[in-house]
């Protein structure tokens, strides 16, 4: 019916939508009031999960980042994991000038929803190939970083947490550049960015300062690549039970020099990440290794993941195989034997190294709206307790064991 | 019979055949734009996200229809991925911040309008949807 109640006998002129509000005030500040047969310059979208995950331990409550609080007992659906609601706002103000401004609630460290900018940032493309942006945007390390809360656009349930988990920090408030540039039928982009960033997870405070990263992309029909390389000065603060009892035996044993190896802002880190995601005849295959290299405080880590999917109509069936090895502990500053057997535990508590097998599908029940499942097999490193972590002393004490968890999700944008 | 009419009755004649989804599609700019040439390669890269600008450097803007028979058929011939997958891609371009989406008309009537008044900017109709002040840059039989 559409197609001829606005044929053009009508005057062009006289028909108007009644934008929202934030649209009008947006369209007069780009001074383009006039504009009432143009397309509006104001967008509005959003895109959410919500998701239920448990595992078949009560001790072992799946955690797919050092984020998340939940002390929930492992066996209980808990919905804090994978739930997560965004909306994101782009201005046009000129042909050059763009405004983006994304906020997103998810359970954070204090257990709250409060809703966290995360993008708020000038857009400025000087030439169709340059972009220039200023304010935050997000950190570049992974090769889904910044797209990490839209599980809707990715065919897996969550992005793998062996990779994923390796590095907390989201947000980055600096500049960026970014340069495209065709190459043969492909087109290759390149990255550069300046910035700091604060996370707050379960058990500690953590800063970046003065970092700087270069990331360097190839897209093609089906196929993408991407690497990265980011350099930081580190501040990182534990705030756990475990850090206070080894930092006090430390001091009351004149070892202050030590103590101040375990946390503080004199650590500098290097993370690198590369993948690759292609797309073939309905065939995905999505790819990624990372390593984060830390002089102190924290772990040296690094991890990877193997994506096979395939679509079948509505269905997407994949699997996923992730690891994550620690390459050196938290704390390495030699002290004396007695410290030992409380350093092994501060040191296993900080190591998050596993390996997992999940089976999945995505289903697009409806447009715009898909349905996810998925079951993973876990076995967190000997003497690890991998992603599922404890305040509890003896459970760093028992020997782990494999552990099954299982998520649903449905996934949306709007 | 009044152009109308004979509109009327098109839309009458498309709405009984099934074959209606299949009609011709084709990418569409203002005769006010300047002279426009747009390769299939590079509708696929601008529709995708992958470009913002003409070959030439010109910066254009896209307009989608709303959701539908020829939304998809046009996805479907122009990039070769379905509803789903082209909501998915999108939505991964929009919320990382790489690619403001196409301007999404709320229906075929609004999007002719703007087609057919705003220099620079492209969008796909169905080919019997095309008015007078527009300029027809590729066909997607």
């Amino acid at each position: 019916m559409d197609s001829f109640q606005n044929a053009p006998a009508l005057p062009p002129r006289r028909r108007r939508n009644l934008r929202p509000l934030l649209a009008a005030i947006l369209l007069s500040l780009a001074g383009s009031a006039s504009a009432a047969d143009e397309p509006p310059r104001f967008a509005l979208s959003g895109f959410g999960t919500f998701g239920l995950t448990r595992s078949d331990k009560d001790n072992y409550r799946f955690h797919s980042s050092s984020t998340q609080p939940s002390t929930m007992p492992g066996q209980n659906f808990d919905p804090s994991t994978d739930s997560v609601l965004g909306v994101q706002g782009t201005a046009r103000l000129s042909d050059k000038f763009d405004l983006t401004v994304q906020a997103v609630s998810r359970q954070a460290a204090g257990y709250d929803y409060t809703p966290h900018i995360t993008w708020a940032y000038l857009h400025y493309r000087p030439t169709p190939t340059l972009s220039l942006r200023a304010g935050r945007t997000t950190t570049p390390f992974f090769m889904f970083s910044d797209s990490l809360n839209v599980n809707y656009a990715t065919p897996w349930l969550r992005p793998p947490a062996e990779v994923y988990s390796l590095n907390p920090f989201s947000d980055l408030d600096g500049v960026d550049a970014i340069y495209r540039a065709p190459l043969g039928q492909m087109d290759l982009e390149i990255q550069g960015l300046v910035g700091q960033s604060a996370v707050l997870t379960r058990s500690a405070s953590g800063r970046l300062r003065n970092a700087r990263a270069l990331r360097v992309g190839l897209a093609g029909t089906g196929f993408s690549a991407q690497a990265g390389y980011t350099r930081t000065d580190l501040h990182l603060n534990w705030t756990d039970g475990f850090h206070q009892a080894l930092r006090r035996q430390l001091i009351a044993a004149g070892e202050a020099d030590a103590a101040d190896e375990l946390s503080g802002t004199h650590a500098s880190a290097e993370f690198f990440s590369a993948g690759f995601q292609w797309e073939k005849n309905n065939w995905i295959t999505i790819a990624e290794f990372a390593k984060r290299k830390v002089d102190r405080y924290i772990s040296t880590a690094h991890g990877w993941y193997l994506t096979v999917g395939h679509r079948i109509d509505a269905f997407t069936p994949y699997v996923t195989y992730a690891n994550q090895n620690q390459d050196t502990p938290a704390f390495c500053t030699p002290v004396p034997a007695i410290h030992a057997p409380l350093v092994g535990i501060y040191n296993n508590s900080r190591n998050t190294a596993q390996h997992s097998l999940a089976f999945g599908t995505r289903w697009d029940v409806a447009r715009r709206i898909a349905l996810k499942g998925q079951i993973e097999r876990i076995t967190p490193a000997p003497q690890s307790r991998g992603l599922f972590p404890s305040d509890t002393l003896a459970d760093y004490l028992r020997p782990t064991t494999p552990v099954h968890v299982l998520s649903l999700s449905v996934d949306f944008v709007f | 019979m009044s152009p109308m009419r004979l509109i009327r009755l098109l839309a009458l004649a498309a709405a009984l055949l099934p074959a209606a989804a299949q009609a011709e599609i084709v990418i569409v700019t203002s005769q006010r734009s300047g002279a426009i040439e747009l390769s299939r390669e590079q509708a696929e890269k601008l529709y995708l996200g992958r470009a913002t600008t003409l070959i030439d450097g010109t910066p254009v803007k896209l307009v989608d229809l709303p959701n539908g028979a020829t939304r998809d058929d046009f996805y479907l011939k122009l990039t070769n991925k379905n509803p789903a997958q082209i909501v998915a891609y999108r939505s991964r371009l929009v919320f990382n911040g790489r690619a403001t989406p196409p301007i999404e008309a709320d229906n075929v009537g609004e999007a002719r309008q703007w087609l057919a008044e705003t220099p620079n900017l492209i969008g796909y109709l169905e080919r019997t949807d095309i008015t007078s002040g527009m300029r027809v840059l590729l066909r997607l039989p």
